[in-house]
């Protein structure tokens, strides 16, 4: 490993010096002697697998590691000049300010002004210092006139935000931030990198803890792990064009850096519009035929998808007009009329609260529609129970722990045909069937709570197709998960859907809808704004501004040269063709 | 569904100390404690409906109005059965039907909706916050006073991650109502290995978030909010005195319990 040497400023903001960590009960070190150093005023990026060791080596710099969480630690932290040996989490907290990524358990507070003030109440600050603080706190992460707002009302953004609010207002040193967005929808994930990069300043030194590669492109530095040290570090330009090594950290490598490097460019690029200047530099025959059509007058020119196979298959799902409102609640779902075929892919995307989640839940039975109706194989879904309809459709939860309870991986699976009464015989060959499916054969004897979230989440959707359903919903599949494992996953989703099993896909994620999804559903406030194909709906510019779904950056780029691509590799495929 | 029973009108009673409040939540509970009879809980629960009034608590209440009926439905039922004493007007193996039966079991209904009445008026009125100050403020340790209050947030996402899990088991075919009492209780496994794990889960992470806060760094902590004792603080607060003596009063004179002839 490369230490970081002492060509900065005298006085870092923070410094690790050979830091190693164990966790207690762990079988290997979770940090092994890292160095590293954080400048006033820098703001760092943390790269790396899960499992790499970006949160224990932020939970250094507060404390967290080694006070809170237990284990052997050798090594020296630094924070403003300071060691911190024998400091208490609570001792650094005015120093580091940390936001987690679980929202829900860091907002502790009946209003926002009490949990803004949360934190300078404990710390003993006086009375009209702590009012003081409220008000520009709340200003800086725009939640200004939120005050007496309950932070359970809020969205998944402002709530981040307000956990932010709640750190800033301590005026600390250095805040850290522990992949802030994971649980968060497009929008508020915008919303939280825009702050994180308002927040910049000659007194703030920030770390961001990430593993999409695009989101960390404009930090001062980037640090890469791997399984607890130090790989690469240095600035993004140098980081971002090595995609294999990011790729083998987990790391989503950006678009661009893909699209340059598959049309054989060493060049990095800090967003969309510069990666069009370097592209069209390089390939001046593109440029000079399409210079023009950023918004093509004409369609852009459609190559065929080789995804769509002609004609949609008879349904297998009908949904007409359905419309649902909890009692006394607004209507969540409003007049939603959709067929899904057998064999299908379908997207559901759309903001947090537009009722993708509800739809779903009514398509497995666990609600009962307002009005409307759903059929299943022609069966009207109303005189069905959820577990009588398991085998027709099967829903993954988008969190894995709402179902692992058995004692092993193989129990975990054999649950669900244990429950429709088959013999032993059947399920040990579904077990078997499924588990080779999920790529967890080896781990028959595990117990589920020891796997790693990927092995969580592809072992719930093996315990879910154990019952052999036709159909299967996923929530939020690659939620917390890395890119390696998101890869993975996707990878199972899309050989299932090649056997035959029509896959619904509840997503947040541009690129899973771009390069899996072969059908696009939009949500907005409970009704259907748009059904159809992938490529078309990146096509339409004015629906994606209004649903504020960002494209993919290969899609974006794309449509700069006039050809809606749906993955990196297929627009340098593109490009190279008319060069 | 909203957390919080808490309902923002700014009553005279929202605006009263926190201290008073809890204070007046303990003088309900000794009031009710002491007497037995429907008729010594009536002006209590005159006062209840007053206070509902006032607070404009009315919508808590709606929420919770099965738990109402039930328990004072079930309780009245249960004394049939185990309170054996005075003139039969039914008298089974299982089910005694006798005034005193009635009135007993009935007042012990009353007893319990008051008992839940009166914390629906607190919460209704109270924020967490406030929870916190007037139990540090009556010698209750911080952090103590703290978990108690947080345990409040805790408990509807418990119930929130319940829910999702039992869910997910039923569209796994698992049928929860199978088998006799004992085989039931055996059947929920499923539902409570997730939840507990989950719960487990939150706790650290709230913890340790808890930490990065600045918890603990001072036993006591400043509050942003001051809370001033006022007037009407001290007239509540002697009110409430009066009530606490007046009920034990009626205890000790021997009055308030249930007398079977």
């Amino acid at each position: 490993m490369k230490p970081l040497e002492s060509e900065w400023a005298a006085s870092p903001a923070a410094a690790l010096e050979d830091v190693s960590f164990t966790y207690a009960g762990g079988d290997r070190e979770a940090l092994h002697e890292v160095r590293f150093e954080l400048r006033p005023g820098e703001m760092v990026g943390i790269m790396g697998a899960s499992g790499a060791g970006k949160s224990t080596l932020a939970k250094c710099l507060n404390r967290i590691v080694p006070r809170f969480e237990d284990g052997s630690f050798r090594g020296i932290v630094r924070v403003g000049g300071r060691a911190l040996d024998g400091e208490r989490v609570c001792d650094v907290a005015s120093m580091v300010g940390m936001v987690f990524q679980d929202f829900e358990a860091q907002l502790f507070s009946t209003d926002v002004a009490h949990e803004v003030a949360f934190a300078m109440e404990q710390i003993g600050m006086p009375r009209d210092e702590i009012a003081a603080r409220i008000g520009p706190a709340l200003a800086a992460v725009g939640l200004a006139g939120f005050d007496d707002r309950d932070p359970t009302s809020l969205s998944g953004g402002e709530k981040q935000r307000l956990a932010i609010a709640s750190v800033l207002a301590l005026k600390p040193g250095i805040v850290v931030l522990d992949e802030p967005t994971s649980d968060l929808d497009p929008e508020g994930k915008a919303e939280v990198f825009a702050l994180i990069h308002r927040m910049r300043g000659p007194d703030l030194s920030l770390i961001v803890i990430e593993h999409e590669a695009e989101e960390l492109r404009n930090c001062d530095y980037i640090v890469l792990l791997r399984e607890g040290e130090i790989i690469a570090h240095g600035p993004p330009a140098e980081i971002m064009v090595q995609l294999e090594l990011l790729e083998d950290c987990g790391v989503h490598p950006p678009d661009v850096n893909r699209v340059m490097d598959a049309l054989g460019m060493h060049a990095h690029a800090k967003s969309v519009e510069e990666a069009e200047k370097i592209i069209r530099a390089h390939f001046p025959r593109t440029a000079a035929t399409t210079l023009v059509s950023v918004e093509p007058a004409s369609p852009p020119p459609r190559t065929p998808d080789p995804r769509t196979n002609g004609e949609r298959a008879e349904a297998f799902l009908h949904v007409e007009n359905l419309s649902f409102a909890y009692p006394y609640g607004p209507r969540v779902l409003d007049d939603v009329t959709l067929e899904i075929a057998a064999g299908e892919f379908v997207a559901i995307i759309g903001q947090n609260g537009s009722g993708k989640t509800t739809l779903a839940k009514h398509l497995v039975g666990l609600l009962a529609p307002s009005a409307g109706k759903i059929l299943i194989d022609g069966h009207d879904r109303a005189t069905l129970r959820p577990a009588q309809t398991a085998h027709e459709v099967g829903y993954v939860f988008q969190n894995p722990d709402h179902q692992i309870f058995a004692a092993t991986v193989a129990d975990e699976v054999a649950f669900g045909p244990r429950n429709f009464g088959l013999d032993d015989a059947e399920i040990a060959r579904r077990s078997e069937e499924v588990l080779r499916a999920v790529n967890l054969t080896g781990e028959r004897n595990r117990d589920p709570f020891l796997l790693s979230k990927g092995e969580r989440q592809r072992l719930a959707v093996a315990s879910v197709l154990a019952l052999r359903p036709r159909m299967l919903i996923l929530d939020e599949p690659t939620t917390g998960l890395d890119y390696r494992e998101q890869r993975r996953m996707m990878a199972l989703v899309g050989d299932l859907n090649r056997a035959g099993i029509a896959i619904v896909m509840i997503t947040h994620t541009p690129w899973l809808v771009a390069e899996y999804a072969r059908r696009v559903v939009l949500m907005r406030k409970g009704r259907v704004l748009f059904d159809g194909g992938v490529r078309e709906f990146f096509e339409r510019d004015e629906l994606l501004a209004n649903s504020s779904f960002r494209p993919p950056e290969a899609t974006m780029l794309g449509r700069r040269f006039g050809f809606t691509a749906l993955g990196p590799e297929e627009l340098a495929d593109w490009i190279k063709a008319r060069a | 569904m909203p957390i919080y029973l808490y309902i923002d009108r700014g009553s005279i009673v929202h605006r009263l100390n926190p201290t008073v409040k809890v204070f007046a939540l303990f003088i309900m509970f000794w009031s009710v404690y002491w007497v037995d009879h429907p008729l010594a809980l009536l002006p209590l629960g005159l006062v209840m409906v007053a206070l509902a009034q006032l607070t404009g608590s009315w919508p808590n209440f709606y929420r919770l109005r099965w738990l109402f009926i039930l328990l004072i439905f079930f309780t009245t039922l249960a004394w049939m059965v185990f309170y054996r004493k005075g003139p039969a007007l039914i008298n089974t193996r299982i089910i005694h039907l006798s005034r005193a039966s009635l009135v007993f079991g009935f007042g012990r209904g009353l007893k319990l909706a008051e008992l839940l009445a009166t914390s629906v008026l607190f919460l209704s009125t109270t924020k967490v916050e406030e929870f916190t100050a007037g139990l540090q403020r009556l010698g209750v340790p911080y952090r103590i006073g703290f978990a108690i209050t947080l345990s409040f947030r805790l408990v509807p996402l418990f119930i929130d991650s319940a829910l999702t899990v039992v869910q997910a088991q039923s569209l796994r075919g698992y049928d929860f109502n199978r088998g006799g009492p004992l085989e039931r209780v055996k059947r929920y496994v499923p539902v409570v290995i997730p939840v507990f794990m989950g719960a487990l889960r939150k706790a650290n992470n709230m913890a340790m978030a808890l930490e990065a806060r600045g918890f603990g760094v001072s036993a006591t902590p400043t509050s942003y909010i001051d809370y001033p004792i006022r007037a009407r603080d001290r007239v509540a607060f002697a009110a409430l005195i009066g009530l606490g003596t007046v009920y034990f009063l009626i205890y000790y004179s021997g009055y308030g319990g249930i007398s079977v002839k």
